[in-house]
């Protein structure tokens, strides 16, 4: 409202606020020429609200009560994990700055829990630092697929840049977990650490070149490995002693071979195959002499040779495949089908362990080594012919009255409804 | 054994391994060079006529200009096996190496191609035509949605309607399937519905869709056809040799993810086209993301080569 001042008459009178209290000054003079109301009526205060936390403007706010907690429990990790001082701020300043993103502010406790055990593993990536996203799992009792879900939102949402998991260091450390020093068991059982790590880590890479560890979990393949490097350092002794034993007898811890016994076998034999196929070319070793169970013998000359045990094996295969589909193309010329079958079956010897399942034209015949998913096929799904449509084509009645029921099945499904909705 | 016997034994494997001027697994590709299994000739061969016929239309004027000055050279290059025509995606020039032509075998795994020469095609080169790779990919879903533009009773379609399902508890639509093509329908009470499920072209979508629109007006609704829309299509193929992922995501870093312990395959976001690429370590390559099939073409051509170059190491 605009008045003349009754001191000096000017019309510059202006609203200002002093202490919240609205008053109308004048601009010339400086004279208050009306006041507002300072305190509230009774109505204002019994049906005003207070002023949420969130709003108020005070200065220092306390952090949330969940991100305390959360703190507390991911430098607990951080400890159990033994990261450095310096890790375990940089994971605190990650959690802190998740935490308060918008994508997980609203997120539930228990998500919450697991952000700060995806924080601590990120910046053990980023570190080199050998941690399975599995036992970050296990520590908060989350299993892979909500760990995995909150990290990947985790680095989209931040735009985090993801480093790739070290093999070695992450073998490492794997074996630190297995107690084979030569004071902890007995003789026949123990092994330096360092002779384990490399052995474990020659037989891994030896996984990697034959595409046994693309694409798989880590876990049970290092498991795998680790058994078959300790047997091998003495084989005369430990051969007869299975992989369960063998957990028990360098106390690993029970979480990781409870779970997965059914993989870490199955890693096991894809593992023992490799190295047989391997043990076949050595040149001092009898073809037939090559088994499943006693190729760990020859582990260690296998293993000094490897690479060019895989040229020679390869070679070896490419040339009986070569003889094979010439015997076929001139069996063929005779015409005679009974002959063909045969000569499929006498395809080199690998096929034969799968039983001919791959097509006799797929191309993973051509491959001594392939990822195991190649080789067993599933069952063919049936491919229908694909429909040629306009899309604007006539419908016909008859098929849409095909989908609606009829007047008297409409009265048998509504009384079967309400008798079953009775109970 | 003494020294001497494992010094011979050293220099036997030394041999092999000098022996093999190749690195351990390029064996693979001298075999396919021997054993080239050219897939049915009469399949190229009708390829090769309606690629003909496809020249005459094609107008390439939107191509920029090197571009179609290098088209000569690569076609000469290409005539010999696959007598493509100068269709250019993004993939650049010197990624297209004469191992391209060895790779046309693979394609006899793809079920059969169709050409869709419908009024719906486009004259522009969407349409994909064996080029450096082969290898067609095959749609395998296609979600679009539709607008039926009427409030409806999802109680009394899933009474009059055979084929509906309708938990109000688990989710707020009626489910509905027909039989061919062979879809299924989420419905909505405010008259929205998303149609799923429709295999290899986007008219059988909209077939299915029309089909559930019609289905919805015979039990009375005045149900319409408005905004008819592709939201997602999801291709799938299979480049036949296995795929070093862990290579590959070192030199891709910003594209890809590949975690092991959580999904077996590497996660590619590719940037142009906008698609998701799911690969695995058999070979197998699935396409995700596209509002429009050349994207997922024109996102398999751009992968096809990155992914050759991790065969051989």
């Amino acid at each position: 409202m605009s008045k003349n001042c009754p001191e000096c008459g000017s019309s510059r009178v202006v609203e200002d606020d002093l202490y919240s209290q609205k008053q109308w000054v004048c601009e010339d003079c400086g004279s208050v020429v009306s006041e507002g109301l300072l305190t509230t009526t009774l109505s204002e205060e019994s049906h005003s609200r207070a002023v949420p936390f969130f709003t108020s403007t005070a200065a220092f706010k306390k952090p949330c009560r969940n991100l305390v907690s959360g703190f507390s429990r991911l430098r607990a990790l951080c400890r159990i994990f033994r990261l450095s001082s310096s890790m375990e701020d940089a994971s605190a300043n990650l959690f802190e700055r998740a935490y308060n993103h918008p994508n997980f502010l609203h997120i539930s406790l228990s998500k919450k829990q697991i952000l700060a055990g995806c924080c601590m593993f990120h910046i053990c990536r980023q570190n080199s630092w050998p941690v399975f996203m599995g036992t970050i799992g296990y520590l908060l009792d989350a299993d892979n697929y909500q760990m995995g879900t909150i990290y990947q939102e985790l680095t989209k949402s931040l735009n985090l840049q993801t480093t790739q998991v070290c093999i070695t260091r992450m073998l490492e450390s794997f074996c630190y977990d297995f107690k084979l020093a030569p004071d902890e068991v007995e003789e026949v059982f123990s092994v330096a650490q360092q002779r384990l790590v490399d052995q474990t880590s020659a037989l891994l890479e030896l996984a990697a070149d034959t595409w046994i560890l693309t694409g798989r979990r880590p876990f049970p393949l290092f498991l795998a490995a680790v058994y078959v490097a300790w047997q091998s350092l003495n084989p005369l002794a430990r051969m007869k002693y299975s992989l369960m034993k063998f957990c028990k007898i360098a106390k690993a811890p029970e979480q990781l071979w409870c779970k997965s016994k059914d993989t870490i076998n199955k890693r096991l034999n894809e593992l023992l195959e490799v190295l047989c196929k391997l043990g076949r070319e050595l040149p001092w070793v009898r073809p037939t002499d090559i088994q499943m169970n006693t190729v760990t013998t020859l582990v260690e000359d296998i293993l000094k040779h490897r690479k060019a045990l895989l040229i020679l094996a390869v070679k070896h295969y490419e040339k009986q495949l070569e003889e094979t589909q010439t015997s076929q193309y001139s069996e063929s010329e005779l015409s005679d089908s009974k002959s063909s079958v045969q000569t499929q079956c006498k395809s080199p010897p690998d096929e034969e362990d799968e039983g001919c399942e791959l097509p006799p034209d797929h191309w993973g015949k051509r491959h001594l080594f392939l990822p195991p998913c190649v080789r067993t096929q599933k069952r063919q799904k049936i491919n229908e012919a694909p429909l040629e449509v306009t899309g604007d084509e006539d419908i016909s009645d008859s098929e849409i009255e095909s989908y609606i029921r009829s007047e008297e099945e409409i009265k048998l499904f509504a009384k079967a409804r309400k008798k079953i909705c009775k109970y | 054994m003494n020294m001497d016997e494992e010094a011979s034994l050293e220099s036997y494997f030394d041999q092999t391994i000098a022996g093999s001027s190749d690195y351990i697994f390029e064996g693979d590709l001298g075999l396919q060079g021997s054993t080239s299994q050219l897939q049915d000739s009469s399949f190229l061969s009708s390829l090769a006529s309606q690629e003909k016929d496809l020249t005459e239309d094609l107008d390439l004027s939107f191509l920029p200009d090197e571009l179609s000055t290098q088209d000569e050279p690569s076609q000469v290059e290409k005539e010999s096996k696959n007598e493509d025509s100068g269709i250019y995606t993004d993939c650049p020039q010197k990624e297209s190496t004469q191992a391209d032509i060895d790779t046309s075998n693979s394609a006899q795994n793809t079920s059969q191609f169709n050409l869709p020469m419908t009024p719906m095609t486009p004259m522009t080169p969407m349409t994909p035509v064996a080029e450096s790779s082969g290898i067609i990919p095959q749609l395998q879903n296609i979600v679009s949605t539709v607008n039926l533009a009427c409030p409806l009773d999802l109680k009394s379609i899933a009474l009059q309607a055979r084929n509906a399902e309708y938990n109000p508890k688990r989710f707020a639509a009626v489910i509905m399937r027909i039989r061919e093509p062979r879809t299924t329908a989420l419905i909505f009470s405010s008259g929205k519905m998303v149609c799923t499920g429709a295999k290899s072209s986007e008219e059988q979508s909209r077939l299915a869709a029309r089909k559930y629109a019609r289905v919805v007006q015979k039990l009375g609704f005045p149900a319409k056809f408005l905004d008819f829309k592709i939201q997602n299509m999801v291709g799938s193929c299979d480049v036949c040799f296995p795929i070093r992922l862990e290579g590959l995501v070192l030199t891709h870093q910003q594209f890809s993810s590949y975690e092991p312990e959580l999904f077996p395959g590497l996660i590619y976001r590719m940037v142009k086209p906008r698609i998701v690429l799911l690969i695995f370590v058999s070979g197998k390559v699935v396409l995700t993301g596209a509002k429009e099939r050349s994207e997922i073409y024109e996102a398999f051509e751009n992968i096809y080569p990155i992914l050759k170059g991790f065969r051989k190491q």
